[in-house]
């Protein structure tokens, strides 16, 4: 038996996926030797190029004994709360899908439950009215740490360079090892598994385990096997053309997604700079069309536009090469994803680490996992294709697509009856998959019976209440930039 | 509005699931269904199935149902948990808690500590020094579990041990206050619709026909609506759980009042024993391929601790359930819908979880197909899960001294439950589920508990230094028997708590 523990890992790629795997690494199995090699990471490595961030990255810095001071004040992030949908469906106002709860339960039952009762035959205020988090997002404020709305929780826009560099610094404190030249060749054993990396010095570097973190070419985890799940059908866009403009004096708190003929843009404010890009179906809108919207939504292009293959590798991890970040997933940055794939696959990693025969039913766990993980970010962003109405040819094939199986039936339950079916390893809340549902004119056929058993006049009753109180929400607390500047002289002290 | 129509809900069977139903049904839905139960009296209720998991301690809740009340009613007691005695091999016991090993609140879970300490070399206890639970349960000792997550006595549960032929009466007379409508008489044909197949109706021995939009069959084993009727295929289990056969015997109590279950393994089979307030539960469910009917009775009835207060009553069953459990407009619930043996006290909580999924999927009269493949999804997943954890309590044996567990011990188990096996003798890792009875410290009770030991541990556990984790282990088990120690009897808090009314 081959009981062996890993003792080197080889980490290829020299990004902020390569560098925060290396820190966790190191950080919860400190025996393990880790090299990075190190390279720029390619321009089509999404995970690293957009500055957005889900919640989750707190969590992860956390774990990983980094402080806010380290990752917001010294990393120059600044704080989202959510995004504004603009235009994906043509007949309504823009929507918030913020990360935290919308509402508070009528008796036992789910507040958007009621709302959708009061919807069916009326127009109560959207959805997004009773989420406290999207009415703070909107008014621009933040309240103090401890005092905010119940389950509320942030994401950061990031400065990319610096995040990457203190990732990369903090790895370094840590213990692991940057080899700085370019990758040659993948040397594989008689048995499959890879044995070595050739390097451009002529050097071979060994390991007992690879994490490939090179991007969609997954330059190691390529050579092992070429298979590839293809997303296409439900995300139709295969390029992403980025921009940036000058930062904002009060960065906005919700990023905007702009719906467009045959794509989407959307804008980030972070505190160096503002955040731009456009993503869109090369087939129904030209190179330089794109980088005409792309100038309007006042951004100048930061690079050419990189082709997207949206997808995922069917079992990322193969004998002792594993692929994490966009060699494994491959998304557009709708609902920003990339990195928190990331994350979350480096929490697994260190989580699931074998031994050094890979042994296949440990991998078969990591690859379930992942599977289950990546298929639900997929339904959830293929939901705000689905469920667009808009007239062009680009929208309406999206729209008629015909959803992945699992989403389907997430479809079909919610519009029979508002109910949405519980998935294990599910990214996005039930909130979220609300404020999506909700906020882009999904509304059920029929009010749940559960809803029913509170009479209808203290439904609207209480729902009017929660409307009002939140409404007045804001004045009084701190601005984006007040907040900032407030942990800024936290730390300096 | 005809959309707001109330639903007409014909629940046929009278015993636990039956009564379970009506009462949730007309307790969270009384404006949408009008709900009548059927049931005969002549042919009765199984009148078994007294331990329970924590879950029902919500179902309880949600209905508004007074806990001391329905103990008192019941004549019940407390449950932390089911000790199992001579499973492993002859001689063995330990029990599966409804709690943490540890305080259950780290990134690596206890037992990869464990692990390593022990391939140290160096002298730790038994895994089950370590669970408050089980540390309570071998005191004999009871007090509901602390809400701050930061004391020791919250890592336990506890659910209920009652007697079977109480319950249902105590929920009918819930169920008729709150609008259940009620008719006795044996149902001797069921009409169904030519074109849809649906049931329209049941007529009973008397003549009177009973119209309805939806059927909930409770009938128990004959699965009058969903296996007579509709003809729903059954999926046999009984390779991989042999047991068919149960003779039970109630007993007095002559043993300190014990706040488990416990499931001592016999040579063709297990025994149960389940403390109540008035008397104990026993019963020996067997496989009738390797021992007779006669021999499992006088087997039982020489192991009870008690003057018997019955005569022997013998039940009969398959392993098994039916394909689908909503087919139509008719919703099996309980035994209708399927069996696995009470090894793990399963049954019930499979009733409660298929009422959850009927009171949240509450269909309108005209059913929609989304709604039945939602709630057939949730049921497949319930029975998947409890399945594979029965069926390793026999697997995982070295016992060689009959032929019944020769078979059990040498069978093939579903590749869903051999992966599971593996990753746990590899490494310790259990493989993780949000929702699910059975989570992690329930799994990892049973492999350690019946031998499967991990060979290598969460590598994040060789972290720390080997004395500093002796020291907090040896802390952690000093600190548990303290706290246990500190706690009231069982019995004692019962009698404070929740005395059963004097016999009559
Ligand atoms: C040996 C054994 C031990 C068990 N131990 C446990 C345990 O520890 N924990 C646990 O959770 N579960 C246990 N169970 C399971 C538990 O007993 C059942 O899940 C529970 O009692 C529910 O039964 P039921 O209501 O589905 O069926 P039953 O109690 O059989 O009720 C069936 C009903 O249908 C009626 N009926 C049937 N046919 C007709 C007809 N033609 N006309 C009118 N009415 C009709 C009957 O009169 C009766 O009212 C055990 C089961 C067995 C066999």
């Amino acid at each position: 038996m081959n009981a062996r523990p890993i003792e080197r890992v080889v980490i290829a790629g020299g990004g902020i996926v390569a560098w925060s795997a290396a820190a966790a690494l190191k950080r919860k199995l400190p025996r393990l030797a880790v090299t990075v090699l190190a390279s720029e990471p390619p321009a089509d490595a999404l995970a690293e190029r957009i500055p957005a961030t889900l919640p989750s990255i707190l969590g992860f810095h956390a774990d990983l004994g980094l402080r806010d001071e380290d990752t917001i004040v010294r990393a120059r992030s600044a704080l989202r709360l959510g995004t504004e949908f603009v235009a994906w469906n043509h007949g309504l106002a823009p929507y918030v899908h913020a990360y935290a709860p919308h509402g508070r339960p009528l008796g036992t039952t789910s507040f958007h439950l009621h709302w959708v009762r009061l919807a069916r035959d009326g127009a109560p205020p959207p959805f997004d009215a009773f989420s406290p988090a999207a009415a703070l997002a909107r008014a621009g404020r933040l309240a103090p740490p401890g005092a905010e709305p119940e389950g509320l929780e942030h994401g950061l826009v990031l400065d990319l360079p610096l995040h990457s560099a203190m990732m990369r610094a903090y790895a370094l404190h840590l213990g692991a090892t940057a080899r700085e030249t370019g990758l040659a060749d993948v040397r594989l054993r008689a048995d499959g598994f890879v044995g070595s990396l050739r390097l451009d010095d002529g050097s071979e570097l060994g390991g007992d385990l690879f994490v490939d973190a090179t991007g969609p070419a997954a330059l190691l985890r390529s050579r092992l096997d070429p298979a590839f799940e293809d997303w296409s059908p439900w995300l139709p866009c295969d390029r992403v053309l980025l921009g940036e403009s000058p930062a904002q004096p009060e960065p906005p708190l919700l990023d905007r997604a702009e719906a467009l003929p045959a794509g989407w843009r959307w804008r980030s404010g972070g505190v160096e700079r503002t955040a731009h890009g456009l993503a869109y179906a090369s087939g129904a809108l030209s190179d330089e069309a794109a980088a005409r919207l792309l100038a309007e939504g006042g951004a100048r292009a930061a690079g050419a536009p990189v082709a997207l293959r949206q997808g995922r590798r069917p079992r990322p991890w193969l004998r002792n090469c594993v692929a994490i970040g966009d060699a494994a997933v491959a998304v557009e940055p709708l609902e920003w994803t990339g990195l928190h794939l990331a994350h979350s696959a480096i929490d697994r990693l260190v989580a699931m680490m074998p031994d050094r025969d890979c042994a296949a039913v440990e991998l078969a766990e990591y690859n379930r996992q992942s599977e289950a993980e990546a298929n639900r970010v997929r339904d959830f962003l293929a939901l705000h294709y689905l469920a667009s109405a808009r007239p062009e040819p680009f929208w309406r094939d999206a729209a008629a697509a015909r959803p992945p199986a699992s989403l389907a039936h997430t479809l079909s339950l919610f519009r029979e009856r508002g109910r949405l079916p519980f998935h294990e390893e599910e990214t996005f809340s039930r909130d979220s998959w609300l404020a999506v549902l909700l906020g882009q004119g999904v509304i059920p056929r029929r009010v749940d019976p559960l809803a029913l058993s509170v009479p209808r006049e203290e439904a609207v009753r209480r729902i009017e209440d929660l409307g009002a109180s939140l409404a007045a929400a804001g004045p009084g607390l701190a601005t984006h930039g007040e907040y900032l500047t407030h942990l800024t002289r936290q730390v300096r002290r | 509005m005809s959309d707001e129509a109330r639903v007409n809900v014909i629940i046929v069977g009278g015993g636990t699931a039956g009564w379970m139903t009506a009462a949730a049904l007309a307790r969270l839905l009384p404006r949408r269904c009008a709900v009548h139960l059927v049931e005969s009296e002549a042919i009765g209720i199984v009148g078994v199935g007294e331990a329970t998991l924590p879950h029902l301690r919500a179902f309880n809740e949600r209905l508004g149902i007074d806990e001391a009340e329905f103990m008192a009613a019941t004549r019940a007691t407390f449950k932390l948990g089911i000790e199992f005695r001579n499973w492993g091999r002859v001689g063995d016991s330990y029990i599966h808690p409804f709690g943490t090993f540890g305080r259950g609140q780290g990134e690596v879970d206890f037992h990869h500590y464990w692990v390593r300490m022990r391939q140290e070399g160096h002298a730790v206890a038994d895994l089950q020094a370590y669970s408050m639970g089980v540390a309570l349960a071998r005191l004999d000792r009871f007090q509901p579990p602390d809400g701050d997550p930061r004391s020791i006595a919250s890592t336990y549960g506890y659910a209920y041990q009652f007697d079977a032929t109480l319950f249902a009466p105590y929920l009918r007379r819930l169920a008729e206050g709150w609008g259940a409508r009620r008719t006795e008489g044996r149902i001797v044909e069921v009409e169904r619709d030519g074109a849809s197949g649906d049931i329209r109706a049941v007529v009973l021995e008397s003549g009177e026909r009973i119209e309805g939009d939806l059927f909930v069959d409770c009938s128990g084993f004959v699965s009058l609506l969903l296996g007579r009727t509709l003809g729903e295929p059954f999926e046999d289990w009984s390779h991989w759980l042999p047991c068919d056969r149960a003779v039970a015997m109630p007993c007095r109590t002559e043993t300190p009042l014990s706040p488990y279950t416990s499931a001592i393994a016999m040579d063709a089979g297990w025994r149960w024993r389940i403390p109540l307030q008035h008397r104990t539960g026993n019963g020996y469910v067997y496989a009738s391929r390797f021992i007779s009917d006669e021999e499992a009775r006088a087997a039982l009835v020489a192991a009870v601790e008690g003057e018997p207060l019955a005569e022997p009553r013998l039940l009969r069953f398959t392993a098994g359930r039916r394909r689908r459990s909503w087919v139509g407009n008719c919703i099996a619930v309980g035994l209708a819908s399927g069996f696995l043996e009470p090894l793990e006290s399963t049954s019930i909580y499979l009733v409660q979880a298929a009422i959850t999924g009927l009171v949240e999927l509450f269909p309108e009269r005209r059913i929609s197909a989304v709604e039945r493949d939602e709630f057939n999804r949730l049921i497949d997943l319930e029975y998947g899960r409890i399945r594979d954890f029965l069926i390793l309590h026999y697997h995982a044996t070295s016992r060689d001294d009959s032929p019944f567990w020769d078979y059990v011990r040498t069978m093939a188990v579903p590749e869903t439950l051999s992966e599971k096996i593996e990753l746990f003798r590899r490494r310790g890792r259990v493989v993780k589920y949000r929702e699910g009875v059975f989570l992690d410290a329930s799994w990892i009770a049973v492999y350690v508990g019946q031998g499967i030991l991990p060979r290598g541990f969460d590598p994040r556990a060789a972290t720390p230094p080997s004395e500093a984790v002796l020291r907090g282990m040896a802390a952690l088990g000093e600190e548990i028997a303290a706290s246990a120690r500190a706690m009231p009897g069982h019995a004692a808090h019962v009698a404070g708590y929740c005395p059963m009314a004097p016999a009559a």
